[in-house]
């Protein structure tokens, strides 16, 4: 690691010998192999070894980025030597330089447990044997599912794995004062299958498991189940009637609702005037049952990081709190911008969210189904956009219909559609689950009055 | 804007004496020996064949924001992807290191797909392969000096400002890229070609009132090319101001569709090419076929649509984002004919398909960078005109949507079901154009949608916007082009019944 941060911080002195008044220099390399498996065989098998450097240099007062994956000594001078000049003949902007070193300080002393000490066990005869077992485990949950369903057998089209490993280093260097160190370990295992209906639809479902420790990784049977589960679920299904529904978003799916909610608190955004949320903070944007705080420091987290993209020591902070909005994520150079425009101080809070941790309600998803009684539950988006200037949105979603407390018919083509401004305020439960894949650790979340649009 | 697709198409292809690949790469360490070497590691434990895949990319970006040209961007990618096949599978490593010993271990990775010994020998000598020239370059961006960039950026941002009180924030790129690919087969045949890319982008935030109580609207508007600086001509960068402003001042009387439901739906021609892309194209990507997980899997060589509903996928078209003088496996771009007159005539294939099937590859091989193997990918994707005047079509419809922008859209291979997002349109109330309408996704199911497109127009338009198109991971440019059609109900995701 130590020669990677010297290396780092030779590239930044050059950049500083050739004129740069400052810079912030990342240098990273990886390794990882990836296997994919289909019905019986492997079918790619990735290796690679990767590096690259980004620069972003700070110039009499203007600004550039670069990077490129040519390091070797003899091209990195003139490339740097080209972007100083290249970023000479830009228009000034007093508002970017690199923070303020003060905001470097205070990194968290805590261990992220980033690295599993046994990725170099990982052989190619295991993740095989692994790929091959996913695939019959799948095979044998799908099995199950269409006995379960009595009549003739579900054809099963086709079934792939993949699974995977990882490990990353990277170090980074601002010339006033930030120096950082990380590294990682990732692996995956995914299953996918696709069933055939009589009409010639091909339902597929997935299932996956992703974590820093091998170990960490949830039980081949339940990403097998998952997949199964999930295209099971898509058999027989049927256009819904347009109306305005109770509708429980399962917690695999609230992470695009999320996303939607969160997008326009950037400092793009506010800068740029295209967010909703504009003059919303310590105001009521959503359902007081909306509380979200980030840990960036949770231990093994693939998000976790002690400090942000600015080189702000991180820190847990509140993001909305029953409901009421307690932080804009405005990184240094977009509270620099506005600070100036607006003729006053504007905050950089930090840009960075690492891992969402909700209020959980009390009810799990199969209670949150019976509750909801009379209603839709969706457990997939496609497409679909929404506007974060307005907060208009419209998606398209699957999912099952609910009747007398029961996931019923399956449903797909439908749209969801509304306003940001009122979909948040019509949540009225959350769930006790939380998705146990990706960072937003996202419950079952339940609106009530949602427009779908079907039939 | 409008075009006539035959004007555009290219009919007289002309090949060019090829690239010397080993002459630009030998810059960066790569000789013939290693080519050798490099492939006889690769094929070291039974694969069919293979390939090295060089790739050496500049890019620059430029950004005007705030009335200031204050930020950019340069990048250089630079490095060899080696792939072995072995039947249909493939072994694929790469690395950024074109040292000896680098290439040479990242063939013996890719080499593990197979498990035995090597077999037969590598040819003696390497064949340069000619191709079309299909990005003709009349002034090189290496050429162009900053300074002549900048005040096109400027004029727009001074343009827009001053085409409407409203304005509030003007923000223009301009993106350029120049590569050079080097693509080395195990059969002898090497393939070098020069990929140059333009891309220029406005986007507008306007408001109308004052304090908390304004209201702001924002779009945007893109054009993009296989071309060099000569792209920038006044008159399209008019256009792309225009477009900006235009379709955002025009969200001020625009609210999401009033309806919620299935109804007919008039696409506008050009850019409504994404429900091609989306319905059909993906669909008709030979890999997921071969693996019978398309819903069009079955239906090959049977009626999809209806008569007079034909759809090409083009990588001819001279100076088009998606054209392809070869694609990235050493197969010419071609003219393929996915639908004609309403029938399923062919998938779209990389050379692991096209042998699946027995079937010549169609050119479709396509990769984002040396980082991926290459998958079947559409290029220019497009509805043929049809006889139906544009104005008849919407005179057709009673009460529905006229769909006219649209900013991205999404498919699920099996079931078929598909979304686009409409940006702009209007509603149709009896027969003509009324309300106007705004970000409303739209979602079907591709082949019930082909089935009830019933009034194809006389009006193809080929879209000149800058679009990408995502796959298992890898993004490539793509085009898109459509008549006026008429989708007799398709559910629309508005508000209200």
């Amino acid at each position: 690691m130590t020669q990677l941060l010297d290396q780092t911080r030779r590239v930044a002195d050059l950049a500083l010998s050739l004129g740069a008044s400052e810079a912030r220099v990342s240098l990273g390399r990886n390794r990882g192999v990836n296997l994919g498996w289909r019905d019986g065989r492997i079918e790619t098998l990735e290796d690679h070894t990767s590096q690259g450097l980004s620069v972003s240099l700070f110039v009499d007062g203007r600004f550039s980025s670069h990077s490129t994956g040519d390091l070797r000594p003899e091209a990195l001078e003139p490339f740097l030597r080209e972007a100083v000049a290249m970023t000479r003949l830009l228009e000034p902007d007093p508002a970017r330089s690199l923070p303020d070193p003060a905001r470097y300080a205070g990194r968290a002393a805590v261990d992220l447990d980033s690295v599993d000490a046994g990725y170099g066990d990982v052989t190619a005869e295991r993740r095989r044997d692994e790929a091959r077992a996913l695939e019959e485990l799948t095979r044998d949950a799908a099995a199950a599912l269409s006995a379960g369903r009595g009549g003739p057998a579900v054809e099963v089209v086709s079934v792939s794995t993949g699974v995977g490993d990882h490990r990353g280093q990277s170090a980074r260097v601002h010339t006033n004062g930030f120096e950082g160190e990380r590294e990682g370990t990732s692996f995956y295992a995914s299953a996918s299958l696709t069933l055939k209906e009589a009409d010639g639809k091909r339902p597929a479902g997935g299932g996956f498991t992703y974590r820093a420790h091998r170990g960490d990784l949830r039980p081949l049977e339940v990403v097998a189940r998952e997949a199964a589960e999930e295209a099971f679920g898509k058999l027989g299904a049927q256009k819904l009637a347009t109306g305005k529904y109770t509708t429980l978003v399962k917690a695999e799916a609230v992470g695009r609702l999320l996303g939607a909610l969160l997008a326009p608190l950037s400092g793009g955004a506010l800068q740029q005037r295209r967010s909703l949320w504009e003059g919303r903070l310590e105001t009521q944007i959503a359902s007081p049952l909306l509380t979200l705080r980030d840990d960036p420091h949770v231990p093994r987290g693939l998000s976790s990081s002690l400090w942000d993209g600015d080189g702000f020591a991180t820190a847990p902070r509140p993001v909305i709190e029953a409901g009421v909005l307690k932080t804009f994520l405005i990184d240094d150079y977009h509270a620099k911008k506005m600070s100036l425009e607006r003729g006053e101080p504007v905050w950089a809070t930090g840009a960075s969210l690492h891992s969402l941790q909700w209020d959980l309600g009390p009810l799990g998803f199969d209670a949150l189904v019976a509750d909801v009684r009379d209603g839709v539950m969706i457990d997939s988006f496609l497409g679909g956009n929404s506007n974060a200037t307005t907060g208009e949105l419209s998606l398209g979603c699957a999912g099952r219909r609910i009747r007398d407390g029961r996931l019923a018919e399956a449903v797909t083509e439908v749209n969801l559609s509304g306003n940001l401004k009122d979909l948040w305020r019509q949540l009225v439960a959350v769930g006790a689950d939380s998705y146990p894949e990706g960072a937003s650790n996202t419950p079952s979340c339940v609106f009530e009055g949602v427009q779908l649009s079907g039939v | 804007m409008s075009t006539d697709h035959s004007d555009h198409s290219d009919h007289s292809d002309h090949s060019v004496a090829p690239l010397d690949g080993l002459q630009h790469f030998g810059r960066f360490g790569v000789d013939a020996a290693l080519l050798r070497d490099a492939l006889g590691a690769a094929l070291g434990r039974g694969g069919d064949w293979a390939d090295l895949f060089f790739e050496h990319s500049v890019s620059q970006s430029l950004s005007l924001r705030d009335g200031a040209v204050n930020s950019a961007y340069s990048g250089v990618t630079l490095g060899v992807g080696v792939r072995v096949v072995r039947g249909d599978q493939t072994g694929y490593a790469y690395t950024e290191d074109l040292s000896r010993p680098a290439v040479l271990s990242a063939a013996r990775s890719a080499a593990l797909i197979a498990e035995g010994d090597a077999r037969g020998a590598l040819p003696p000598s390497w064949n340069a392969t000619p191709h079309p020239a299909r990005y003709p370059v009349a002034r090189e961006w290496s050429s162009v000096p900053l300074e002549r960039k900048l005040p096109l950026l400027r004029q727009l941002n001074e343009e827009a400002f001053a085409a409407d009180p409203r304005m509030v924030k003007v923000e223009v790129s301009l993106a350029h890229s120049d590569a050079v690919v080097f693509l080395v087969e195990s059969s002898g045949a090497t393939h070098c070609d020069r990929q140059p890319m333009t891309r220029v982008a406005m986007s507008c935030t306007a408001a109308e009132g004052e304090g908390p109580a304004a209201r702001r609207e924002s779009n945007s508007a893109s054009f993009a090319a296989r071309a060099g600086f000569e792209f920038l001509t006044p008159e399209r960068l008019t256009r792309l101001r225009e477009q900006a402003v235009q379709r955002t001042l025009f969200l001020f009387d625009a609210e999401i569709a009033p309806i919620g439901g299935e109804v007919p739906v008039v696409l506008a021609a050009g850019a409504a090419g994404i429900l091609l892309h989306e319905a059909i194209g993906h669909g008709m990507e030979a890999d997921f076929n071969r693996k019978n997980t398309s819903i069009y899997s079955d239906r090959l060589h049977q009626r999809i649509a209806p008569k007079g509903v034909t759809i090409v996928d083009d990588g001819t078209r001279v100076g088009d984002r998606g054209a392809v003088n070869v694609d990235d496996e050493g197969v010419e771009g071609q003219r393929t004919v996915l639908v004609e007159d309403g029938v399923l005539r062919s998938y779209m294939h990389d050379r692991i398909s096209a042998q699946h099937y027995g079937v010549a590859p169609t050119g479709n091989g396509r990769r984002e960078s040396f980082h991926h193997a290459p998958v079947p990918r559409m290029r220019s994707t497009y509805m043929t005109a049809g006889e139906h005047d544009p104005a008849d079509i919407i005179r057709s419809v009673k009460r529905g949507v006229y769909a006219e922008t649209f900013t991205n859209g999404q498919v699920n291979i099996g079931p078929g079901d598909f979304t686009f997002y409409i940006k702009t349109g209007y509603l149709i109330e009896d027969g003509r154009l009324t309300r106007p309408i705004k970000d409303t996704n739209i979602i079907g199911n591709g082949p019930e949608v082909l089935e009830r497109t019933d009034m194809v127009g006389a009006d193809f338009t080929f879209d000149e916007g800058g679009w990408t198109c995502g796959k298992a991971g890898q993004s490539v440019p793509v085009s898109l082009g459509m008549p006026t059609v008429r989708v007799s109900k398709i559910t629309v995701g508005g508000v209200g019944g």
